[in-house]
């Protein structure tokens, strides 16, 4: 066996890619480390990184700001909105990759509400949602200030066309053959697309899916200004330990550890299927 | 059994195939041969009602297909890019059509089984497709095709990315398989050879319309026209333009340069000779066996030319020679030798010219005459 040699080119990348790991790890390195550090140690200068770890700041996060609430919010408007950008989408995108529905003008239109920024709705949302709220149906779908139906439809407007746009390449690049076979051998359209597309293209849903619940994790704007208590999400929680009295860093980085972590060790898990799907159409030979 | 009545399909302003009109009886093998673009794999799609014809009909017994889409066809087809489920195994790919149709699990495991021996791929049936060469991955898809009982059975190249050896048996045990369970055969290929061993008929496709629908010798030795005739047979006719004379001696072709006048032959008459008179463009057409190839001019009906091209193919050496600035190919045994640019002379017996006059056959010749090479 060869024995690969160190040359001066890989010794400058390595610390290259070294160089670049620190800076962009460092901000998390002390997120955590400050959520884990007692309180009289955290505004220390020079900075101490040698201390004795305590949780009390997670105590204090998860006791006093109500912290569970927060993360079930969240958990709750992430994975009701995921599940129907990621149903409807798909169908939308299918029809779009297959049938060219709208002749392309569709699609595009469908990507002009993604044009605006979010801060431009936020008020008219506001008040759509007020007056939804008053209704029986509003209040049925748990619509209205402070309620999670809100944030539910707000992620899945401003996910679906992302979602659509992503779907509409995967769908595309399985080749319709395949379709045309089965119908063949059988089964008819419907049948197809459960039978055949869907397998195929499951690997971009399963993307398309992932990006959709990061997104709604890590809304802000909306979650904001649309609730207040009931309904508060976990990034807006965080906000919470910006007191009047000061800003608490000890809670506020512990919230802001575990607003984070979960997401991180989502993606880490998921990282294969991540990279996969985005190479999805070159795979195929 | 099935029929294509005028079928024409349009591509926003391309037509595909134009005015289609044949049938296909019940275990025929039909085989569709034309060059890429003919329009063969759009009239297959068109049978398997994956495209709708865009004026015309297609019957099934005498029952218009109009409107029924492919599922309700119970045809079976196998795709040229293979359409194979990448997310399934090679057993389940050749499982899907059986289990369409709801066939028990035993039978459908046995028939796999069986299928997988003929193609030879026993052992490769719990593997993907995604790790399967493209020889292999073709006999998958020839194996999903054929597996079930179909109507018809639509063809699309199914072995033509196979290697030589392989493509060879495969195409034996294809014809062997659809004749003794009689089955009703649409293929597709480009591949002269294999058109003329399995099909029962076939029809020559250019450019979307049908240049000739005939029994594979017919399509060999009395071509429709130019186009067939240049595209059947290794390899195709050559072809030498003359002008046609009537003169003392009775029918004859010249070549006015170099004042060659080639004698008709003897039953050369009636409407060929009444189409060459009026014709504006006449060719002969020449099958590499059927000319001779001399390095002295001391036989009869011998015309100076010089050596081209010298394909050396084992079993013969194909010579291309350059006769008063057409290529005439010349088959000659693998013993002799052949320099380029060598001064040689070809022997041209006017028994075996094939006359097109303006792009039509009007002329073929007897088939029974056999050739020898002395004129």
């Amino acid at each position: 066996m060869k024995v690969k040699k160190f040359t001066a080119m890989d010794i400058l990348r390595q610390t290259i890619i070294m160089a670049v790991l620190i800076v962009m790890l460092f901000p998390i390195y002390w997120m955590i480390v400050t959520s884990l550090k007692p309180t009289n140690l955290i505004l220390m200068n020079p900075p101490v990184f040698t201390f004795k770890p305590t949780l009390e700041h997670y105590i204090y996060a998860f006791e006093q700001a109500n912290f569970a609430l927060y993360i079930r919010n969240t958990l709750l408007a992430a994975i009701f909105s995921t599940i129907i950008v990621v149903v409807a989408g798909s169908l939308a995108s299918y029809g779009f990759a297959r049938y060219n529905v709208g002749g392309g003008n569709l699609m595009f239109f469908i990507l002009t509400t993604r044009m605006m920024p979010a801060i431009a709705v936020v008020l008219p949302f506001f008040v759509i949602f007020r007056t939804a709220g008053n209704s029986a149906i509003g209040q049925f779908f748990h619509l209205g200030m402070d309620r999670i139906g809100t944030l539910v439809v707000c992620y899945t407007i401003f996910n679906l066309p992302f979602a659509i746009w992503l779907m509409h390449s995967f769908f595309q690049d399985i080749p319709v053959e395949l379709e045309d076979s089965a119908r063949l051998d059988g089964y008819s359209r419907i049948k197809v697309f459960f039978k055949v597309v869907l397998p195929l293209a499951a690997p971009g849903i399963a993307v398309t899916a992932i990006f959709c619940l990061l997104f709604s994790w890590n809304e802000y704007l909306f979650a904001s200004i649309l609730t207040r208590d009931m309904a508060k999400t976990i990034t807006v929680g965080v906000g919470d330990f910006w007191t009047q009295r000061g800003i608490l860093w000890g809670p506020l980085s512990a919230a802001a550890t575990v607003c984070v972590m979960p997401m991180i060790a989502f993606a880490l898990l998921l990282q294969k299927w991540i990279v996969r799907g985005l190479t999805f159409g070159a795979v195929r030979g | 059994m099935i029929e294509l009545r005028g079928v024409t399909k349009r591509f926003g302003t391309t037509l595909a195939v134009r005015n289609l009109n044949f049938t296909c009886h019940e275990g025929e093998f039909l085989v569709l041969f034309g060059p890429a673009g003919a329009g063969k794999s759009t009239t297959l799609r068109l049978i398997a009602g994956i495209t709708e014809p865009s004026y015309g009909e297609i019957f099934l017994r005498g029952e218009s297909l109009n409107g029924v889409p492919p599922e309700r066809r119970n045809f079976s087809m196998v795709f040229e890019n293979y359409a194979l489920y990448s997310h399934l195994t090679v057993f389940e790919n050749l499982a899907f059509p059986l289990r369409a149709r709801g066939m028990p699990d035993a039978e459908v495991r046995r028939r796999v089984q069986e299928m997988a021996a003929l193609l030879h791929i026993e052992g490769m049936t719990d593997r993907k497709p995604g790790y399967l060469s493209g020889g292999q991955r073709q006999r998958v898809a020839l194996g999903r095709g054929l597996i079930r009982d179909a109507e018809i059975y639509l063809l699309d190249e199914p072995i033509s990315h196979l290697d030589a050896r392989l493509r060879i048996q495969m195409r034996a045990e294809l014809k062997n398989m659809c004749l003794e369970k009689h089955r009703t055969v649409i293929h597709v290929t480009h591949d002269y050879k294999e058109a003329m061993a399995l099909a029962d008929r076939v029809i020559v496709l250019n450019k979307g319309r049908i240049m000739q629908d005939a029994a594979p010798e017919e399509v060999y030795h009395c071509p429709a026209n130019d186009f067939v005739a240049s595209f059947v047979g290794d390899p195709p006719m050559s072809f030498i333009k003359v002008s046609y004379r009537e003169g003392e001696g009775g029918p004859a072709f010249i070549l006015p340069e170099a004042g060659i006048v080639l004698r008709a032959a003897k039953d050369f008459g009636g409407r060929a000779a009444e189409k060459a008179r009026t014709g504006s463009e006449i060719k002969l057409g020449l099958r590499s066996n059927q000319v001779s190839l001399f390095t002295t001019a001391d036989q009869l009906n011998c015309y100076e030319a010089r050596v081209y091209l010298v394909e050396a193919q084992g079993h013969r050496n194909l010579v291309t020679v350059d006769f008063q600035d057409n290529l005439v190919q010349i088959s000659t045994s693998p013993e002799t030798t052949w320099q380029v640019g060598q001064q040689v002379w070809i022997g041209l017996d006017p028994r075996f010219f094939h006359v097109f006059v303006d792009g039509r056959a009007v002329y073929h010749p007897d088939r029974n005459i056999v050739f020898s090479s002395i004129a």
